[in-house]
């Protein structure tokens, strides 16, 4: 069976004032039907850039460079018609701030069935009924009264169950969630990523899931992405990511997430320093002036991604508990 | 309804009656009791709240009511038709550029600016005086000069409301729920009526609406100019001809003024209120 979804080399820069911005650096990646795959790393890491860049979904001033195949077509070379035809029915994306993403002088209902009018060819009393029973498949209480009200009128966790309901409305094959749950408090939190969950095993749709917190991709994907300055880090399925972790990077990352069994007044420990300037191309390793095992050769060369076995690639020259 | 109307602000009733009042007159002139506007009594000259003459009469013993009444059909007429057109090739031609952005949107813009550098009353004047202009003694016909009135009208308003088109879309066009409805397939088209036209409407028709009383004021102006309509047919045109017998007979020059302040007023106010009233979104709470 043919991958979903196949990145090669997949790489995208911004023209910027200051010179090129390099987003994203020749990513690999294979997703297949019904998958889930977690894309982890702090801001400006290039994680956004990625789902956003395989949908096509990119600004003018960004060039993308390398293939996306999904379901066996390279649609990279595709025209914006024939983009957006995949758009919905087989691409869909999830977006970050649901205050931000909802129209707001439009009714919920409105928006719900646009899509199903549009792409779906239904008629008005079909798609109102499809809305209706998205509305319940993603648990909004009393879904009648809900076509009626303007986004401003429910709360975060509301308006994200929505944009869930609007992106798994026309069943794509492929949905994007980018950092879904960013703009909801912790338990919010919890009730949609299990929402997703759920509705990825009902369609059989492969996801990626774009955040910065490790614990949320945890429970939730098969395989984990770790990105760091636009190159991807470290790749394994989820399960051998947690248990045999190569990268000081994503150690960093964990350790940095707060626990409830540290004791008061403990400090939250810190990456230390910044990202790199992605406009520059400097030798060696990104990670190297955070790094706490940095070397000489860290500085000198860039690491190459390397097979450490069981699907576990990683990009350094000194991986936590040895290489192969 | 009409409960709901007592319960709105006190300006927004009077700047509503006027403008339905105004509205009204234009429409059912003909219908109204009262002598003609354009037939001369024997009368010159009264003063106001004089039996048979309520707001007086002219220095030609034209009735000043009629003419009010009677000038309300070409103000309006004037007003409403050259904002409707202008209006809506402006906001039509604003709100494509600044969505799709590119070579069109440079053209536009650099139209737009040429077309605003020229002052309105200078740009109406010249097409008055090309399009409508008096051959071989002969003065064109007061439908043509009221057709070339529209149409500089309409060319003056295009840009103003144009470009409101275009900065409102700006601001919308690239927000969030625009690009996850792109991400949906919607087509471009859709986008636009259904995701920005609704987003931007209020700031366009606030701005309509005063231009509304932009137009009137540049109909009175021309007419003051000598190039407007003629005779005291508009409410501009009795201004042109009182202004002269300014010591004599003021009122046939305040009860014009009063009408044309009055409606400029009431549509800047009504503009304001709608786009208020138009504004769903979390500011209002």
């Amino acid at each position: 069976m043919s991958p979903v979804l196949k990145l090669t080399d997949l790489s995208v820069s911004f023209a910027t004032p200051r010179g090129n911005l390099r987003a994203v650096r020749e990513v690999n990646i294979e997703l297949n039907a019904g998958e889930s795959l977690g894309v982890v790393g702090e801001s400006g890491s290039g994680k956004t850039v990625l789902s956003r860049a395989t949908m096509g979904l990119l600004p003018r001033t960004a060039t993308r460079t390398g293939t996306v195949e999904f379901q066996g077509d390279d649609i990279s070379g595709y025209d914006a018609k024939q983009v957006r035809d995949l758009w919905g029915t087989g691409m869909a994306m999830i977006f970050q701030d649901p205050m931000t993403a909802l129209n707001p002088v439009r009714r919920i209902g409105d928006q719900l069935t646009e899509s199903l009018i549009v792409r779906q060819g239904m008629d008005k009393k079909a798609a109102r009924e499809k809305a209706l029973a998205l509305l319940q498949r993603v648990r909004i209480p009393d879904p009648q009264a809900m076509m009626r009200k303007f986004p401003y009128q429910l709360s975060g966790g509301m308006r994200q169950r929505i944009m869930i309901a609007i992106a798994v409305s026309c069943n794509p094959t492929m949905l994007f969630a980018d950092e879904p749950t960013t703009a909801l408090d912790v338990t919010v939190q919890a009730q949609v990523l299990e929402l997703l969950s759920e509705l990825r095993k009902e369609f059989n749709m492969a996801m990626i899931l774009v955040t910065h917190d490790l614990g949320v991709v945890a429970g939730h994907t098969d395989k984990i992405a770790v990105m760091y300055a636009g190159d991807v880090v470290e790749y394994a399925p989820t399960r051998e990511l947690f248990a045999n972790m190569k990268m000081p990077y994503t150690e960093a990352l964990l350790k940095s997430i707060p626990r409830l069994e540290t004791p008061t007044g403990t400090r939250l420990p810190v990456i230390e320093g910044r990202l790199p300037d992605p406009t520059k191309d400097e030798p060696g390793c990104p990670f190297a002036n955070r790094c706490p095992y940095v070397t000489d050769k860290c500085r000198a060369e860039k690491p190459p991604l390397t097979d450490g076995g069981n699907g576990h690639y990683y990009r350094c020259w000194f991986p936590i508990g040895g290489g192969q | 309804m009409f409960k709901r109307f007592l319960k709105k602000p006190i300006g927004y009733k009077l700047s509503t009656i006027w403008l339905v009042f105004v509205v009204f007159l234009a429409i059912f002139r003909d219908l109204l009791p009262g002598p003609e506007w354009d037939e001369s009594t024997e009368a010159l000259g009264v003063g106001p709240f004089s039996p048979g003459h309520f707001f007086g009469t002219t220095q030609d013993g034209f009735d000043v009511l009629a003419g009010i009444i009677n000038g309300a059909r070409l103000s309006v007429l004037v007003a409403v038709t050259s904002v409707l057109i202008g209006g809506g090739i402006g906001a039509f031609i604003g709100i494509t550029c600044a969505y799709f952005r590119g070579k069109y949107d440079r053209v536009v813009n650099v139209a737009f600016n040429m077309m605003l550098s020229i002052p309105n009353l200078v740009l109406s004047l010249a097409l008055i005086s090309v399009l409508a202009a008096t051959k071989d003694g002969v003065p064109a016909s007061d439908a043509r000069k009221v057709g070339v009135m529209i149409l500089s009208l309409i060319i003056v308003i295009i840009p103003i409301l144009g470009r409101i088109a275009r900065s409102a879309t700006l601001q919308w066009s690239t927000r969030e729920f625009i690009i996850a409805s792109k991400s949906m397939g919607t087509k471009d088209m859709t986008i636009i009526t259904k995701h920005i036209v609704p987003n931007v409407a209020p700031a366009i028709l606030a701005i309509g609406f005063f231009a509304v009383g932009v137009v009137i004021i540049v109909e009175g102006s021309l007419s003051i100019l000598g190039i407007g309509i003629a005779g005291g047919a508009s409410w501009g045109s009795m201004l042109a001809i009182g202004r002269s017998y300014l010591e004599f007979s003021p009122w046939e020059t305040y009860f014009p003024v009063a009408c044309i302040a009055f409606t400029v007023l009431s549509t800047n106010y009504f503009g304001d209120y709608v786009r208020a009233q138009l504004d769903k979104r979390e500011s209002k709470i």
